[in-house]
């Protein structure tokens, strides 16, 4: 391969790993905050819509009760506004200025929380969920 | 044009391997993402957005950058290591750096050599060490482009955890940067060592890599 093509293709994943980045922060930001957003106005279902289907579903299963009425009795943060958000690859975390991550992932509809109201727990260790898939 | 196709057949057919085993890559690897994807209930992705993630940079990237490193030490270190009746060894008396006249520089340069290999100064300076320059660069270069993808490769597994992602300069410090790094490393060593080796007693009629296939064992540095 001609040395001037291998470099530029190392540029252009080097480029690639942080471009468009961005833009899909403010997107997982946005699901986050519309997220905790219903969840403070107590519409169950706008909250239920943000969620991805495996976390719904589990909700489901261990409520025993429709995603909607589930959702709004969790001990979830209300409200709120996303401080810091990272993504890599198709998984991304918001974090809440008044406390609590959400951990998303992206999929054909764009992102969906699979984790919320999560607290860190000890070092290296995962964060504790009330409500994850 | 036939011309053409058989001085540049080396090339050529490498470039055409190359792209054929990076396309093969790109497809086994974007079927083994979506199945481990489909296993943690994660979404899949497209053969578009996969070629674009960190997953396959980083999968591309530690490879190139191993390669780069093989050609940077088997360039530098040639020019002082001997192997006694190997091919890919300079003769037993001409280890080092080797005068201007024996390497055709300056006073001692032909009509047709390089332009940098007649002046002198820094441009011949370059020149003589160009190929370390270039190499030692693409490894440095792919070498970063592995742990920034496979930062990103590594923190996407951490959130999918619900563990924290990690900094570039920590990720430099963990296990799984130097476990790929060092996997392909120790392969590249052992190709160059066991070809130096195995050339000394074996040969293949034709090939440059090889001796004459009549050359004594002894004989080193010797092409067929």
């Amino acid at each position: 391969m001609g040395p001037r093509v291998a470099l530029l293709v190392c540029l252009l994943l080097l480029a690639l790993a942080g471009c468009g980045t961005a833009d899909r922060e403010d997107d997982a930001t946005a699901v986050a905050q519309r997220f905790h957003a219903a969840l403070e106005r107590g519409d169950g279902q706008s909250a239920c819509d943000a969620l991805s289907e495996e976390t719904a579903s589990k909700l489901e299963q261990e409520e025993k009760k429709p995603c909607e009425q589930a959702i709004v009795s969790l001990d979830l943060p209300k409200g709120g506004t996303v401080a810091d958000a990272r993504v890599y690859m198709t998984s991304a975390f918001a974090q809440l200025a008044e406390g609590g991550t959400d951990f998303l992932d992206e999929g054909p509809e764009g992102w969906k929380v699979s984790a919320a109201g999560c607290e860190p727990t000890a070092p290296s260790q995962p964060y504790d969920c009330p409500l994850e898939n | 044009m036939r011309r053409f196709l058989r001085d540049n057949s080396m090339s050529i057919v490498f470039l055409a391997l190359f792209l054929a085993a990076l396309g093969g890559q790109a497809i086994a690897g974007h079927a083994d993402f979506n199945d481990t994807a489909a296993s943690h209930g994660d979404p899949t992705i497209s053969l578009g957005r996969y070629v674009l993630s960190s997953d396959f940079g980083a999968a591309v990237m530690e490879n190139w950058q191993s390669e780069y490193l093989q050609f940077t030490l088997f360039i530098l270190l040639t020019v002082w290591l001997l192997q006694r009746g190997s091919p890919e060894s300079k003769e037993l008396d001409k280890a080092g750096l080797e005068s201007d006249q024996a390497q055709q520089v300056g006073p001692y340069a032909q009509q047709n050599s390089p332009r940098w290999a007649k002046v002198g100064g820094i441009r011949r300076t370059i020149y003589e060490n160009s190929l370390l320059i270039v190499m030692t660069t693409f490894w440095l270069g792919t070498w970063l482009a592995q742990s920034v993808t496979g930062a990103a490769q590594y923190n996407a597994e951490q959130l999918d955890h619900q563990q924290d992602p990690v900094s570039w300069s920590h990720y430099l410090t963990t296990g799984n940067f130097w476990s790929n790094t060092l996997q392909n490393w120790q392969s590249e060593f052992l190709a160059v060592g066991s070809m130096a080796i195995l050339a000394v007693y074996l040969r293949q009629r034709g090939s440059p890599e090889s001796k004459p296939v009549g050359a004594p064992h002894s004989a080193t540095g010797v092409e067929g």
